[in-house]
Order: structure tokens, then C-alpha cells, then sequence
């Protein structure tokens, strides 16, 4: 393949995932500065390694694995302070229980604006975090989110449950507090 | 198929609540599982909560994407440049 083909195959199949790579990184980082160099070094990561993916398999979930590589490789131990998610004090119970009586359809859950959702998201153990932006906002499988996270199945499905818990606590205590919903009597 | 769903209890239902709504079952458990909806409102209620849940997460969730900027230091990068150097 000569260098104008290649350009252009990388064009089609690897940079129409632009958008999602800065999403994700975005959430990774905490920082558009810093989402904006991650994704920059993975899309130039993944053209020089272009030779390894091979056409018309998920170019997106090869594109999200090279990312988070980076990501863990030169910004996670950056880090100052990670929160470990197994220290984590047990799951707080589902919210349905809470919300049954006075709104069990989940209508309150309408009222939260975006950027609301975002910090949530952003406020969950790393480990949590990457398990939600991958398979609740950005959509991908099971498999594909094992396969960018390099997790085992159960490893991920833990991580997605105990994460939904923790979303949904935080978002439906900072309802009641604003008044979209009652507090359920204790 | 030919044969019924076999008959599953609440607790079996919501052990698969998440791989149910994120279609992550097999058709057999899938359809286990729907059949135990059909049957039972407390756990229809339980799922329709989580569903709206799930929705709401990724409908609230959307951020913007890369910016004019980045995607023109990309481009430039890539293709005026080819020999892209290691770092």
C-alpha cells in the first residue's frame, strides 16, 4: 500500500472515530487540554500501526484500545491520588427502592440537566468510569468494551452494575436535594 | 423454538436485569427473562425503571467531540507530514 492509499484508508476507517476517541478521552483525562494531546498521540499511534488492523474488522474498539493504552501508560501514573474502586465501602442500594412509592417510573430522572451526568460520571473511580463512558454513553458491546478495557466478561459486567449503582445514588440524592423528587419516608 | 421459556423466579429475573437491557443475553435467557416479565408487574417495574435509568444516562451524556482545531492538527500532522516520527 503506498502512502497515498494508506492516508486514505486511515481516513475513512480510522478518523470518521474522532469524535467518540475525544469523548472518551475527555472523560479519561478530566481535561480537554489533556484529551486533546491523548488523542492526538493515539491517532498517530494507530496510523504508524495501521499495517496491524485489519480491514473491516472494529476499527473503533482498535482505536479505543490503542487510547486507553496511552492513557494508562503515560497519564495514569501521573495521577496523584487514585481512588481504588475495590476500597470502595459496599454498593448503595438500588434506587428503585427508594423512588417506588412517590415516582416509579423514574420521571425525575428528566429533570437532571447534562452537565449534572457528566460530573457524576466524571466523580466515579476510574475504573468504574471507563466501564460507563465505553458501553452506556458511547454505546459499544460487552465484548468490545472487554476488549478495549482487557478485562474478563465478569470483570466488566461488576464494574458496569456496581457503577449504575453508584450513578444512580448520586444523581437521585442531588434530585431529592433539588426537589425534582420526594424523599421516600426512611 | 418450539418449547416454552423455562419458568423463572424475580431473583433469577433481575440477576440478568443489565444484560437484559443491554441485549447481552443469549435468545434462550432472553426470552426466560421476558417471559418472567410478562407474568410479573413488580419485577416489569423493577426493569422499566432501569431501562429509563440506562436511557437517560446515555442520552444525557453526549459531550462534544473534537474540535475543528484538534482535527486540523491531526490532519496536518498525518498528511503533510508522513514520515510521522517516532516519538
Amino acid at each position: 500500500m503506498d502512502i497515498a492509499e494508506k492516508q486514505a484508508a486511515f481516513e475513512r476507517e480510522a478518523l470518521i472515530h474522532l469524535d467518540v476517541l475525544y469523548r472518551v478521552a475527555v472523560r479519561l483525562t478530566g481535561s480537554a487540554a489533556d484529551a486533546d494531546d491523548l488523542v492526538q498521540e493515539a491517532i498517530l499511534r494507530a496510523f504508524r500501526a495501521w499495517d496491524q488492523y485489519r480491514p473491516g474488522t472494529n476499527a473503533r474498539a482498535w482505536l479505543l484500545t490503542i487510547l486507553r493504552n496511552q492513557f494508562v501508560n503515560d497519564y495514569r501514573r501521573r495521577r496523584r491520588h487514585q481512588e481504588a474502586a475495590e476500597e470502595i465501602a459496599g454498593d448503595p442500594n438500588a434506587v428503585f427502592m427508594s423512588a417506588r412509592e412517590v415516582d416509579p417510573t423514574g420521571a425525575f430522572f428528566d429533570r437532571i440537566v447534562d452537565a449534572k451526568v457528566l460530573e457524576a460520571i466524571d466523580r466515579l473511580p476510574e475504573e468504574f468510569r471507563e466501564a460507563v463512558v465505553l458501553v452506556d454513553v458511547e454505546g459499544l458491546s460487552y465484548d468490545e468494551a472487554t476488549q478495549v478495557l482487557e478485562v474478563p466478561i465478569g470483570t466488566l459486567k461488576s464494574r458496569l452494575f456496581r457503577a449504575r449503582r453508584r450513578l444512580q445514588r448520586e444523581l437521585y440524592d442531588y434530585a431529592v436535594e433539588m426537589g425534582y423528587i420526594k424523599a421516600s419516608a426512611p | 423454538m418450539s418449547s416454552s421459556p423455562r419458568d423463572i423466579s424475580c431473583h433469577e429475573a433481575l440477576e440478568h436485569l443489565y444484560e437484559y437491557l443491554d441485549h447481552e443475553l443469549t435468545p434462550e435467557v432472553e426470552a426466560e427473562v421476558r417471559g418472567h416479565l410478562v407474568a410479573c408487574v413488580v419485577c416489569t417495574s423493577r426493569f422499566g425503571f432501569e431501562e429509563v435509568f440506562l436511557k437517560f444516562l446515555e442520552a444525557k451524556s453526549q459531550a462534544q467531540g473534537a474540535s475543528p482545531e484538534l482535527r486540523r492538527r491531526i490532519l496536518e500532522r498525518l498528511f503533510l507530514d508522513p514520515d510521522v516520527p517516532e516519538r
